[in-house]
């Protein structure tokens, strides 16, 4: 069966380069839906509902930020618990847009003006749990995990359920997302060793000197990447589904 | 409000500190009260000599910041905050009872004393002395003597005293001012005798030089023919008094009796010489036999007063308590003399003593100003040199013009009570003299050189022997050339002068708020600079709290500029500046001062807050042109990029495009941190020469982790970028060692590759480097590009100062 895979980008030259990054990138026999906004996109991906798997749902999905009727988060934002890799493509390489991508749930990112090999390598490095970590993200992991942090000692007497920043507002700040008042759960701390590799990633070393620096393994470094990732993807999907179940919707 | 000692009670300057409050220690007592009344100080006499931070502040280097009283200073000023600004604000309830009572029993006094005058025997007659010291009829609207206008009167007769002769002396109007003592007695006897005539109220009979005689019977004045001369200087009187209650209920401590004792004396005095001229023929008993002893004695204990106070206030001299003893000894022991009858040349006596102090209050001064700078010495010295210098020449005119009949006399008493006048304005003065109240200081300076002028006018007669009408008119006349050409210049020397011009002031206003709007955060340093530069205070130091205005405390010898607030409050200076002792201590700060200050304050806030609210348009602006070329030009590279037939078309875009993002990121963003630039850096170019296989060694060193403005930014980035491009593109290197240095504002940035790149004064520089050129050179910068041994090139890039290409 064919590997299903959706393409949101509403410059069709474009389209077609990224469905042909997409195809060398794997070996896989591929069926690769293309959507020009956010619309089509939705009716695509059909109905969600938190409780239901979706049926045969799409593997990857590419999205653009900047599309005609919206940006590329919200839907991001939409398809937080949608089983798929979600991929932001963007000609924005800055932190103050791809932070807060990331924070919707984005798996990873390619900045499209990189040249078709790298692009290829960085897809695959992406679905296979190696995405990229630019410092100035870097920058923006530390802060927000440290406010995650130091928010913790003040919030024992507050509320849990007191209201946290819904992501969907997050959208155009540049602004780290606070995480609310509820005490740091497992997902909201780094361990020292994620400190350290997103410490060195924010002063521009690559994984490899990490790796050196460290005396690790540079898949070590790999994979606390990928943790720290699904630290951030796992806190926000915390938040929407407090946000979520605040809104009535589960 | 425990313990709350230094109010502000700007309005009326009044010192306001409830005796009963207890102290929560001694430092507290800050004497910072804003125009605090020229003796309410806190620290003084009957307080056991407490200490406050002051007589620390005093003793250290006058220009140094001292740490351990501010706190103190900044809680009391706290404090005097919370007491508001109304003057009576914290005066107990007891405190006003005391006032109202005071002011109900001094205005019934006054009451019963002019209703006494009023009802003094009277004869309706106007007197002149001739040339030969009699007494000539000028006027009556009496009929019985309406004949007899222009007669010389020789006496009076009434049937149960018999005759009384009478001569001009009985038109004296104060017997102070009779310099010989036996002529003094002798007309004590005579007024005393014509007031027990007129005392009976009968009917008296003028007896004149030609013979005739004319009955008439003495009435009571009544209230209406009180001339307003009277009614003038009753009206000073009770002013003075009333400052005088005011000042010493507010703050009863030793050198508020002193103030209100000299207030009280020159009260009583007033009182007299007003009662003295309603009284046109012969003076009413009491004043016959008390108007020497009671004016000498108000003299004599008004000086000494003063020069108690001068001990006391603003500093409290080692030997003030012998320095008091002796003054009020003499002050006691001259009027008893005289009142036994054992004190010869009374008048001397007195005019000495009270020199005497005068010159010891001007002594005394300078040598607490000499102990410490406060300007308020320097002011008190001013006016006790205008003050004992118009004593003297009153004095002296007085004396030279003796023994001249007529006019002089009348000359006399009218100078002495304009001095008496003058000396009264000076007292209303000294607890406001850190206000501007401009109508009392110019009263009190005409009062001065009216005294000059009658002084002149006693001496031109006496001793250049010119008729009364040539005195009179050369002494107006010389007077009102002093006055007009030298009041400015008392007026300044009265409080100090101020040098700041207004060129002085808009010049160094317009560069400071320049200055404070390129780094708001130092506004505080810069406002304290400016208004050190523009009052050259002892002492400059910046204290926390914050008040709404620019406020004058202590005397006038300090001055409290709050920090301007700027758009957001997070980030604006809090605090206020404290300044000590305007013009290195030779001048008061005045409420004028307080205005500018305000002014200065208000017009750096707007320049900032003005600059500010443009920064932020054009940033929204850049933001704007950023996300527009962006989103479109971007595009279209993009499209360009992907369609590209060949790889340099493809590569070249991509520059472009890449380009375009560096430009609108430096457009967007618009300060980075030189250590989050490096990363960004590091990771981009080890990102692309790994691609191209080349190795990268990146050294990175700085002092300073300064802030890059956009452009700088932008250059850097695209220095760098095109150098590693052109490695990239030509070299053929196998490894690059970038290395980045910042010291001491220098940047030296240098790269070396291993390339096969030679001679590089032969290349042709295309686009690539000769934008760097032009980069480098836009930075005030030199790059050179050499041959590496034993292969490779090396590229120097040198910024000198970084921070002055912004």
């Amino acid at each position: 069966m064919a590997v299903k895979v959706l393409i949101v980008e509403d410059n069709p030259v474009a389209r077609s380069f990224l469905s042909r990054v997409v195809r060398e990138s794997f070996s896989d026999t591929l069926s690769i839906t293309e959507a020009g906004d956010l619309e089509t996109a939705r009716r695509l991906i059909g109905p969600l509902r938190a409780e239901v798997e979706p049926f045969d749902p799409y593997k990857l999905i590419l999205v653009d930020l900047e599309l005609p009727d919206g940006n590329g988060m919200e839907l991001l934002a939409e398809l937080v618990r949608y089983p798929a890799t979600k991929i932001v493509t963007t000609l924005y390489s800055d932190d103050d847009h791809l932070f807060p991508a990331l924070q919707c749930g984005a798996d990873g990112y390619l900045l499209k003006e990189d040249r078709f090999e790298v692009l290829v390598e960085e897809l695959q490095k992406i679905v296979r749990g190696q995405p990229p970590l630019s410092p100035a993200i870097a920058r923006r992991l530390l802060t927000h995990f440290r406010q995650g942090a130091s928010s913790a000692p003040n919030s024992g007497l507050s509320n849990h359920s007191a209201a946290p920043n819904p992501v969907s507002s997050g959208l155009q700040s540049s602004r780290p997302v606070p995480l609310g008042n509820h005490p740091p759960l497992d997902h909201e701390r780094l361990t020292p060793r994620e400190s350290e590799v997103l410490t060195y990633l924010s002063k521009g070393f690559t994984i490899k000197e990490i790796a050196s620096l460290m005396g690790i393994k540079w898949f070590t470094v790999n994979d606390h990447i990928k943790s720290i990732y699904k630290k951030l993807n796992v806190s926000s999907r915390a938040e929407a589904a407090v946000l979520a179940s605040k809104q009535g919707l589960v | 409000m425990g313990g709350v000692h230094a109010r502000l009670g700007a309005a009326a300057g009044i010192p306001v500190t409830d005796p009963t409050d207890r102290l929560p220690h001694p430092a507290a007592r800050t004497d910072l009260a804003a125009g605090e009344a020229l003796k309410g100080d806190r620290r003084s006499g009957d307080e056991g000599g407490v200490d406050g931070p002051e007589d620390q502040l005093g003793e250290g280097p006058p220009d140094d910041l001292i740490e351990g009283p501010t706190h103190d200073l900044t809680e009391s000023l706290k404090d005097g905050m919370s007491g508001g600004l109304s003057p009576f604000a914290g005066w107990t309830w007891r405190r006003r009872g005391l006032l109202i009572a005071y002011i109900v029993l001094g205005a019934a006094g006054i009451a019963a004393w002019t209703r006494h005058v009023a009802s003094a025997p009277h004869l309706d007659v106007r007197w002149r002395a001739t040339t030969s010291g009699q007494l000539e009829l000028v006027r009556s609207d009496v009929p019985s003597l309406l004949l007899h206008e222009s007669s010389v009167l020789l006496g009076v007769t009434s049937p149960a005293t018999g005759f009384v002769p009478l001569d001009a002396q009985v038109l004296r109007r104060s017997l102070r001012w009779v310099i010989d003592d036996a002529d003094r007695v002798d007309q004590q006897k005579m007024q005393t005798a014509l007031a027990e005539v007129l005392r009976a109220q009968r009917p008296v009979t003028l007896v004149f030089e030609n013979g005739s005689q004319a009955p008439v019977t003495p009435v009571a004045r009544g209230l209406a023919s009180l001339s307003p001369l009277f009614w003038m200087l009753y009206a000073f009187a009770a002013a003075l008094a009333l400052l005088a209650g005011i000042v010493l209920i507010g703050n009863p401590v030793g050198r508020n009796w002193l103030f209100a004792l000299a207030a009280w004396c020159q009260t009583g005095n007033l009182l007299m010489i007003g009662t003295e001229s309603t009284l046109d023929l012969g003076l009413a008993e009491p004043f016959a036999s008390a108007s020497m002893p009671m004016h000498m004695a108000f003299d004599l204990a008004t000086a000494a007063a003063i020069v108690g106070t001068a001990c006391l206030h603003p500093r409290r001299l080692r030997g003030a308590p012998v320095i008091a003893v002796v003054t009020a000894g003499a002050a006691i022991v001259l009027p008893v003399l005289y009142l036994a009858g054992r004190l010869t040349n009374a008048w001397w006596w007195t005019q000495a003593c009270v020199i005497l102090f005068g010159v010891g209050v001007i002594g005394l001064l300078s040598w607490s100003y000499r102990i410490e700078p406060h300007p308020f010495a320097l002011v008190l010295r001013r006016f006790g040199i205008l003050t004992v210098a118009s004593w003297t020449l009153l004095t002296v005119a007085i004396a030279s013009s003796d023994q001249m009949p007529g006019l002089p006399h009348n000359v006399a008493d009218i100078a002495s009570m304009i001095w008496y006048v003058f000396l009264g304005s000076q007292l209303l003065l000294v607890p406001f003299l850190a206000q501007t109240h401009h109508a009392l200081r110019e009263f009190s300076l005409l009062a001065a050189i009216c005294t000059v002028a009658t002084s002149l006018d006693l001496l031109f007669v006496s001793v250049f022997d010119l008729s009364p009408f040539a005195a009179l008119t050369l002494s107006l006349f010389s007077s009102l050339v002093v006055y007009s050409s030298a009041r400015q210049w008392f007026l300044d020397q009265l409080l100090g002068s101020s040098k700041a011009t207004g060129e002085r002031v808009f010049e160094q206003l317009y560069r400071i708020s320049r200055e404070a709007q390129a780094q708001p955060q130092r506004c505080r340093t810069l406002l304290a600079r400016l208004v050190g530069d523009l009052f050259e205070p002892l002492q400059i130091q910046v204290v926390e709290h914050r008040f709404s205005r620019t406020r004058v405390a202590s005397d006038g010898s300090s001055m409290l500029v709050p920090m301007p607030l700027l758009g957001d409050t997070a980030a604006s200076p809090g605090g206020s500046v404290l300044l000590r002792f305007a013009q290195g201590g030779r001048r008061l700060f005045s409420s004028e001062d307080a205005r500018l200050s305000d002014r200065i304050v208000e017009e750096l806030r707007r320049a900032v807050n003005f600059d500010r609210a443009v920064e932020q348009g054009r940033s929204e602006e850049r933001l704007r042109i950023a996300q527009d070329l962006h989103d479109d030009i971007g595009a279209r590279l993009l499209t360009l990029m992907y369609k590209a037939s060949s790889t340099e078309m493809e590569d070249y875009a991509r520059h472009t495009l890449q380009d375009l993002k560096t430009l609108t990121r430096g457009l967007a963003t618009a300060d980075h941190r030189l250590s989050h630039a490096s990363g960004e850096w590091k990771s981009d170019l080890s990102h692309r020469l790994t691609a191209a296989q080349v190795a990268l060694t990146w050294t990175f060193t700085f002092d300073e982790d300064v802030l890059l403005t956009a452009t700088l930014w932008s250059a850097f980035t695209r220095i760098l970028r095109e150098l590693a491009s052109n490695v990239i593109a030509h070299a053929g290197a196998r490894h690059v060692a970038i290395d980045f240095r910042l010291a001491q504002d220098r940047v030296e940035l240098q790269v070396v590759d291993d390339g096969n790149g030679r001679h590089p004064g032969e290349w042709a520089h295309g686009l690539g480097l000769g934008g760097v050129r032009k980069r480098v050179r836009q930075l005030g910068g030199t790059v050179e590009w050499q041959q590496a041994e034993p292969c490779g090139i090396i590229c120097r890039v040198v910024v000198p100062a970084l921070s002055s290409r912004e």
